[in-house]
């Protein structure tokens, strides 16, 4: 046994205009689940703590909540792995979201993200070769089991830095998802769901592996790589800056073997945007004044031809 | 002795001359792009430190660059095969080591050597394009982070008792980035979610290290130039934690973030408030404290001066 002590964020958007804290303390098993404390400490000494849970297994993807400083399902999570020296369990709502009474938040913008995508199959209507059902093969199935492992906890919402800092952006659940339904045979509307979600700032994803905490393991920042590579094969609003930049990176590294920065920049941005050169300006200006301008133009790696033929051999797109 | 010439003004002083004997330890070294470009002052305080420390890094200089987290989102292959040809070199040299100095290259090259190695596949797919060139890659190579090196083949002991110029308690915000740690499965060398390397590694080096939220939280880099004004605000966000909690200058192990958080702090003041926190790279502020004069670290190259908070310590006159 073990006397955990549940540092609890308190606010009810009804009632208070600052949140608070309150310290309760419950003797149990340090292996105890941190929503089974939350459940004890709910049930024995405090009934108006709130918080969402259903199914306590990992199933539901009601409990997560922020747990000594990082997101995840509370119903997932051991008070041993997250106690401080002091005994103390700290317990906040998810980040990126509204709290609304205690531990439960405003998941809204996370469901309408969700429903933008029409998270539905969209198949074509019956054709000659579809007189009844469209079956799908084990392979391609396979593809799509992990993403559909995913139980909307919005854990790896909570957790993305990009939507801290710009809400309009899908987040990593959303993409996941479209790549469900992007890579299922049996649905018709695949350009218009990479488009959809190319409108919704897929290529803002950071590369930050934040989402791979996902406890379920959906690995959604892999799911948004395929999702980005079906975007530039099936060349869809391939004017838009994140798929130049993905393929002037490409170009340069096949010219010189290197990334080239000066290149990479008006490649992505556009060589005759003045405007948007002008908003990059600012730090090239700051830059230059240091003498730290990357190269104009680089000079190729040695035995750079070896790289030229591994860009061939694979068929590698290039701006 | 690597094979490449510093920058005159840069170069080591005779003192430092390099250790010949067969006992100093060889690694590969993979300098990265960003490093040989707006970062040079990254490489040359690597190779500055590389000399004080006694060990020999023997840079890939035909190897390209890691596919920087971007080359996946054009073809699932092509970073995987760049990088076998960079491990090939490295084998060919008989090293099994290579070091890095980005937390990008960091966990993509390591990606790369990890899907190589557990897939008879992708090594044969591999293989079959480095075949056409005559290169072979057998899976011997560990990537491996500079910051890595320091901790498990110097020692923090060693480290701390080689100090000569302590940072005199010199409050230093770690700032990791991401791809040193994440994902887990990928990196592994330390806990993802409370990682302590810079922490230890800022004390043995006799600075106190601060702790803040931002620490394990990204840059921005990559998506600077996706849409405005997004990198400044990720930059501003954390180092306003930092900065909150005392910070007076910064350390990272990778150029990418370097380039975020010393050149978009004057951009996020308008939504966080000034911090103006200067930032380090790894080998920099390591290379201080075992002695290497601090005009030889090319600390004039940074955008926020980071000389003001060091002669705060007493650290440069």
């Amino acid at each position: 046994m073990a006397t955990i002590k549940l540092d609890i964020f308190r606010f009810d958007e009804a009632t208070d205009t600052i949140p608070h804290r309150d310290v309760v303390a419950v003797d149990l098993p340090e292996t105890t689940t941190v929503l089974d404390a939350l459940e004890y400490a709910k049930s024995e000494i405090d009934g108006s703590i709130s918080f969402r849970r259903s199914c306590r297994s990992a199933i539901c993807g009601s409990c997560s909540m922020n747990i000594a400083g990082t997101t995840g399902l509370a119903c997932k999570t051991a008070c041993n792995t997250v106690m401080d020296e002091d005994g103390v369990v700290k317990v906040d709502p998810m980040p990126n979201f509204q709290p609304m009474k205690d531990l439960v938040v405003h998941m809204d913008p996370f469901w309408d993200k969700y429903s933008r995508l029409k998270p539905y199959l969209q198949p074509a209507d019956r054709d000659e070769e579809h007189p009844t059902e469209r079956r799908v093969s084990p392979e391609d199935m396979k593809k799509l089991v992990d993403v559909a492992n995913c139980v909307m906890c919005a854990t790896c919402y909570a957790l993305c830095p990009v939507v801290s800092v710009d809400p309009a952006f899908a987040g990593p659940a959303a993409i996941a998802y479209a790549y469900r339904f992007i890579e299922d045979v049996r649905d018709d509307h695949r350009k218009e769901r990479i488009a959809q979600i190319s409108e919704d700032y897929l290529w803002l994803c950071a590369h930050c592996y934040a989402c791979s905490y996902c406890p379920k393991h959906v690995d959604p920042n892999d799911r948004i790589i395929d999702v980005k590579r079906a975007a530039i094969s099936d060349r869809v609003m391939m004017d838009e800056r994140g798929p130049r930049h993905a393929l002037v990176v490409s170009r340069t590294i096949k010219h010189s073997g290197m990334l080239e920065e000066t290149e990479v920049i008006q490649g992505t941005v556009g060589r005759f945007n003045v405007r948007g050169l002008l908003k990059v300006a600012p730090l090239g200006m700051r830059m230059a004044m240091r003498g730290k301008l990357p190269p104009l133009f680089m000079k190729p790696i040695p035995k750079v031809d070896e790289v030229r033929q591994i860009f061939e051999t694979l068929e590698v797109p290039v701006s | 002795m690597s094979s490449t010439t510093l920058l005159p003004e840069e170069a080591p002083l005779p003192s430092h001359a390099r250790t010949k004997s067969s006992q100093t330890k060889r690694y590969g070294f993979f300098p990265g792009c960003v490093a040989k470009e707006s970062c040079k002052e990254l490489f040359n305080s690597t190779m500055l430190l590389a000399d004080k420390l006694g060990i020999e890094l023997i840079e890939l200089t035909a190897a390209s660059c890691c596919g920087a987290s971007v080359l996946n989102d054009v073809n699932r292959d092509v970073a995987r095969v760049l990088n076998a040809r960079t491990y090939a070199q490295a084998e060919a040299l008989g090293l099994d080591d290579v070091i890095t100095i980005c937390s990008t290259c960091t966990g993509h090259m390591r990606a790369a050597n990890k899907e190589l190695v557990e897939s008879e596949e992708r090594m044969t797919q591999a293989n079959a394009i480095l075949g056409k060139f005559g290169a072979r890659y057998n899976g011997s190579v560990t990537v491996r982070h500079l910051l890595w090196l320091l901790i498990d083949d110097i020692g923090l002991d060693r480290l701390s008792s080689m100090v000569v110029r302590p940072l005199n308690g010199l409050k230093v915000a770690p700032f990791y980035g991401c791809h040193i740690i994440r994902p887990e499965s990928v990196n592994g060398w330390e806990s993802a979610r409370q990682p302590h390397s810079l922490e230890d590694l800022i004390t043995a080096i006799g600075g106190q290290p601060v702790d803040y939220a931002g620490k394990t939280r990204c840059c921005g880099f990559h998506v600077q130039l996706e849409k405005d004004g997004i990198a400044p605000a990720m930059v501003g966000q954390n180092m306003r934690m930092a900065k909150d909690n005392g910070a007076e200058a910064v350390i990272t192990p990778c150029p990418l973030c370097h380039l975020a958080l010393d050149g978009y702090q004057a951009d996020s003041a308008a939504r966080w408030g000034r911090t103006d926190l200067p930032t380090f790279h790894l080998p920099q502020l390591v290379a201080l404290a075992l002695g290497v004069p601090a005009e030889k670290l090319g600390l004039n190259k940074h955008i926020i001066d980071p000389r003001d908070a060091m002669v705060a310590r007493e650290l440069i006159s």
